[in-house]
């Protein structure tokens, strides 16, 4: 017990004093995750868009293949897109791999699902006459799309959160696709495996904290946006 | 004229709702768009509105007929505005409301401020402006969906059932902002209802529909019951004790429609002949000009018009136990 008391409270002393190291790793994951969320939140709500509001013969099937991709492991992303950007792989002039890009990518695919179903839910749960009442005041095909997203902006935002939550906390991704590089590609994550695996806890229990801290944060703007979504 | 339909039918999964022959609605008047609950009103309403299309037929639009292509709808949606049932206002103010339709017609904010203030005041809710349209109640919501249509300064406003889920204040206040509204800004209304006291009070011209199809009026006391034979005559059974006398060969279940004028309403027992008598008691009574209606509670709500004068001999008032008698020859059977 002492030994945790201890790993605690020099934890504690860390981040009050920001240590350089660990504002590198909080900065690294944070960087890489914002931009992995922002380029899943410009694709999948389209996406999501998309098919809630159209009718076509594979929605079903298109609807079951989201919803079976958000259950893929992290490792297995990694995996998969190691194949491709690796020097043998077919994007690997693009000399992607243990970098921050590879991660983004990886990211990317991970939660892009999420996004997508998350926005097709929210925008199925909005009244339909919502649709009629724009068309029969005036609007184009554009405007009222835009009608329907203002709609369901609460359960579009709780997506990205969520997305964000998602990749903020995985590890296998980051460590298959970043390698865990001191300063590049090291992020919350990999660098709690990594102190675990050097049995120093005082980095992983600052880290551990921090991560916690977001997750916290993540949760309660989740709850805020889905409670606004069902007033 | 207006508008004018041929052969329009609005088919869903297999299913006729809508079958409308013929059809021609006339500028600037208030038309009643009568008929009971799944008549086709709304079917109608959607289809004049530009919002859907007829399975089958033509509509015709200022004599030219609609092509129900998106692009082409375009500029006849922002000629007819519609008001659904129970309006639904965007998660905004309400002034934004009122703006969205004058912001889609690339209105100048200058202008759009007049205008969206106009409209408020013109419904009432000028007030309301700065609040958040969710939180209204339904005649406030009807109101400023009212507004948020006016501001579009349409040629044609259709209503269907303005006054379906407001109060009796509202419901009086609504309609008379329709009457107002078509006089001030000379534009056509179409409203939908099934009360005919309101069609009465607001149309110039009344178009009736049944089970999705015109009629020539507007079939009251419409139910559905078993024919059965009572000492060689035909009845139709709609409750455990109602027998109404039918004139029909047709045997099972059947809907007829009962002339609330046709009915008798006694103080006592008048069966006789095929005649039967149901006791009952008046619970609701309305004025329409030198008529007056009666519900009356005989097991099933039966509507009844009695002359004013015949009802004032006879002091007729709410609570009263009564017999009313049905005759087959104001009995019509409308089928199946």
């Amino acid at each position: 017990m002492d030994f945790f008391v201890d790993s605690f409270l020099s934890a504690l002393i860390l981040i009050k004093a920001l240590d350089p190291d660990l504002f590198n790793v909080v900065m690294v994951s944070l960087k890489v995750s914002t931009s992995s969320t922002l380029i899943a939140a410009v694709t999948g709500i389209p996406l999501g868009f998309i098919v809630a509001i159209t009718r076509f013969r594979a929605k079903r099937v298109v609807i079951t293949l989201l919803n079976t991709l958000l259950a893929l492991p992290t490792v297995v992303i990694g995996l998969f897109v190691y194949v491709f950007i690796s020097r043998r792989g077919i994007f690997g002039v693009f000399d992607l791999l243990y970098t921050q890009r590879a991660i983004i990518v990886g990211q990317v695919i991970l939660i892009i699902p999420i996004v997508a179903i998350f926005t097709i839910s929210a925008i199925s749960r909005i009244d339909k006459r919502y649709r009629v009442t724009a068309m029969t005041l005036g609007a184009d095909r554009f405007h009222t799309a835009l009608v329907i997203l203002r709609e369901a902006r609460f359960g579009i935002i709780a997506a990205v959160v969520a997305a964000f939550g998602r990749v903020i906390s995985e590890v296998g991704i980051s460590m298959m696709l970043g390698g865990n590089a001191k300063g590049f590609t090291r992020t919350m994550t990999t660098a709690m495996a990594l102190e675990y695996d050097k049995g120093e806890f005082v980095l992983a229990v600052a880290l551990g904290m921090i991560l916690m801290s977001i997750s916290l944060i993540m949760n309660i703007l989740l709850n805020y946006f889905q409670g606004r979504t069902t007033v | 004229m207006l508008y004018s339909a041929r052969n329009i039918k609005k088919i869903y999964n297999g299913r006729t709702v809508l079958d409308v022959p013929e059809l021609s609605i006339r500028e600037r008047k208030i038309h009643a768009l009568m008929g009971p609950n799944g008549s086709g009103k709304t079917t109608l309403l959607h289809i004049l509105s530009f919002v859907s299309a007829p399975t089958t037929g033509t509509l015709f639009y200022n004599d030219r007929p609609v092509q129900f292509v998106e692009n082409l709808l375009q500029p006849l949606r922002k000629e007819v505005v519609l008001l659904d049932q129970h309006p639904i206002l965007f998660s905004t103010t309400v002034y934004k409301n009122v703006e969205f339709g004058l912001k889609m017609r690339h209105v100048p904010a200058n202008r759009r401020q007049r205008i969206v203030e106009q409209s408020l005041d013109l419904v009432g809710m000028r007030g309301f402006a700065k609040a958040d349209a969710p939180n209204l109640s339904g005649g406030e919501t009807q109101r400023v969906a009212i507004a948020r249509a006016l501001a579009c300064s349409p040629r044609v406003m259709l209503f269907d059932e303005p006054t379906a889920s407001v109060d009796v204040e509202s419901r009086i206040a609504i309609e008379n902002i329709i009457v107002d509204i078509q006089k001030e800004k000379d534009i056509s209304v179409i409203v939908c209802t099934h009360n005919p006291l309101q069609a009465l009070k607001l149309a110039d011209e009344t178009l009736f529909l049944f089970e999705g199809r015109p009629s020539a009026s507007i079939f009251e006391n419409v139910f559905s019951g078993d024919v059965i034979d009572v000492k060689g005559s035909r009845y139709c059974r709609l409750h455990d004790k109602v027998l109404i006398p039918v004139q029909t060969q047709e045997n099972g279940r059947i809907k007829i429609s009962i002339n609330p004028k046709s009915i008798r309403v006694a103080d006592s027992d008048e069966t006789n002949g095929t005649a039967m008598s149901s006791r009952g008691r008046i619970f609701q009574i309305t004025e329409e000009k030198n008529w007056i209606r009666m519900l009356v509670d005989i097991g099933i709500p039966l509507s009844v018009l009695m002359k004013r004068t015949e009802f004032d001999q006879r002091g007729i008032g709410i609570g009263r136990e009564v017999f009313v008698t049905c005759f087959d020859y104001g009995v019509e059977v409308l089928g199946r």
